[in-house]
């Protein structure tokens, strides 16, 4: 199960780096330069991930053209919004260093701060 | 009924009257572990007072002890039961008080899974855009915010915003990472989960309302102890405002603390607390194992 994860992270890493629709067998061409892989593997993973949303595909001939349906940085965004966003849900699921604050308890913070590193100088 | 009446009242002491004291007892920040711990005490002597409580109105013809053996007995626990085994009647007499112990439990099993299918999320997408950095043993993402978050549980994990690398100095980065691994060693999130089910479980409850809040807080404090043993309190101070500072103000956020948690945390970092005496430490561990087993000691005493 790892690995089925691991090749998908290797076909999303050179879609996004390409920037441009690719078939499973540029894919396969591009990882086979590392180590050999059965083409029905990249295929099916490609489908899977074409299942899950984050490919589209279109048929170009006989082959099947797949497009990221989004950025990297689009991707991060969202698991960043999942991690930390306005709805921390649920309870447990992670743990974050400081909790998010407003600007004003920022300023707050920062002032509390520069008074002690004066107090410690003094 | 008399004892009844005082097993509710000692529920009523344990979920509403205590709870804002020790919210703001004074000790609690200095031994974060201790009070985490007296939290703890407070919840299960409020479940076993209020179970209790609840099986004696609805058992109140029969005789305390036989009954609560009777109640083992159902479950199983104790052999030998009393000559008047249960009758079927008797079964839902005991479901009452076997709910106030069920709902807790039933929560608990539910956050856990969701916590963990949250978790498994984050670790798919992270398998897809976090870059591993073995010399931090932490996980980076490319994003621009700083932020530092650990996903505890089996596959634990501890994630760095490349906007937080841009922020941090070399030492604050590294006493960040110890305070989240001191998270994950310390299974931290269980006791999230445990108070997260507790306050669903009794929501209204003064004792959940507080219990919650304080729980996380203490537990970030026994966290930032545990990084300042080995970093310095400059380092942790200076990273909590770059970090807290960066990031994008939660809005409309209810009553579960905010940003107030920040400035006690960090004021408690930059002035070192004195320890309380052991009498004291004692004092607190001797009541919070005390208080759950009075109740019981009440029902089964001569």
């Amino acid at each position: 199960m790892r690995q089925l994860g691991e090749l998908e992270a290797e076909i999303m890493h050179r879609l996004w780096a390409w920037g441009r629709p690719a078939t499973a067998r540029d894919v396969l061409t591009d990882i086979n330069k590392q180590r050999p892989l059965a083409y029905s593997t990249v295929k099916t993973v490609a489908d899977i991930l074409h299942h899950k949303g984050m490919l589209t595909r279109h048929k170009e001939g006989r082959a099947w053209v797949y497009t990221p349906t989004c950025t990297r940085q689009q991707y991060t965004a969202s698991l960043m919004q999942e991690a930390l966003g306005s709805n921390p849900d649920p309870v447990g699921a992670l743990v974050s260093f400081v909790e998010r604050i407003t600007p004003e308890e920022t300023n707050a913070l920062r002032a509390a701060l520069r008074a002690a590193k004066r107090r410690n100088d003094a | 009924m008399i004892t009844a009446v005082a097993l509710a009242g000692y529920a009523a002491l344990v979920g509403a009257a205590l709870p804002p004291l020790l919210a703001r007892a004074g000790w609690a920040h200095r031994t974060p572990a201790v009070a985490v711990l007296a939290w703890q005490g407070l919840m299960l002597t409020f479940v076993v007072a209020a179970s209790l409580a609840v099986y004696h109105l609805v058992f109140a013809g029969e005789h305390a002890h036989g009954g609560l053996i009777g109640l083992l007995a159902v479950c199983g626990l104790a052999q030998g039961a009393p000559s008047h085994a249960p009758a079927a009647g008797d079964a839902f007499v005991l479901a009452a008080p076997v709910v106030v112990l069920v709902l807790p439990v039933g929560w608990l099993v539910r956050c856990a899974l969701r916590a963990r299918r949250a978790r498994q999320r984050q670790l798919d997408m992270l398998a897809l855009v976090g870059e591993p950095a073995p010399e931090y043993g932490a996980t980076v993402v490319d994003h621009g915010a700083p932020a530092v978050y650990c996903l505890p549980g089996r596959s634990s994990r501890v994630v760095v915003t490349r906007g937080a690398l841009d922020v941090l100095s070399d030492a604050e980065l590294r006493a960040v990472l110890e305070h989240e691994r001191a998270h994950i060693t310390g299974r931290h999130h269980v006791l999230h989960l445990v108070v997260d089910a507790f306050s669903r479980a009794f929501p209204g409850l003064p004792l959940a309302r507080h219990v919650k809040g304080q729980t996380v807080l203490l537990l970030e404090m026994v966290a930032d102890d545990r990084a300042l043993r080995s970093h310095s309190r400059d380092a942790l101070a200076t990273a909590m405002c770059e970090v807290a500072g960066g990031r994008v103000p939660r809005v409309a956020l209810g009553a579960d603390g905010g940003g107030s948690g920040a400035l006690l945390r960090l004021h408690r970092v930059l002035t070192p607390q004195p320890r309380p005496h052991w009498t004291a430490w004692l004092g607190i561990v001797t009541a919070t194992v005390a208080a759950p087993l009075l109740p019981l000691l009440l029902v089964c005493g001569p």
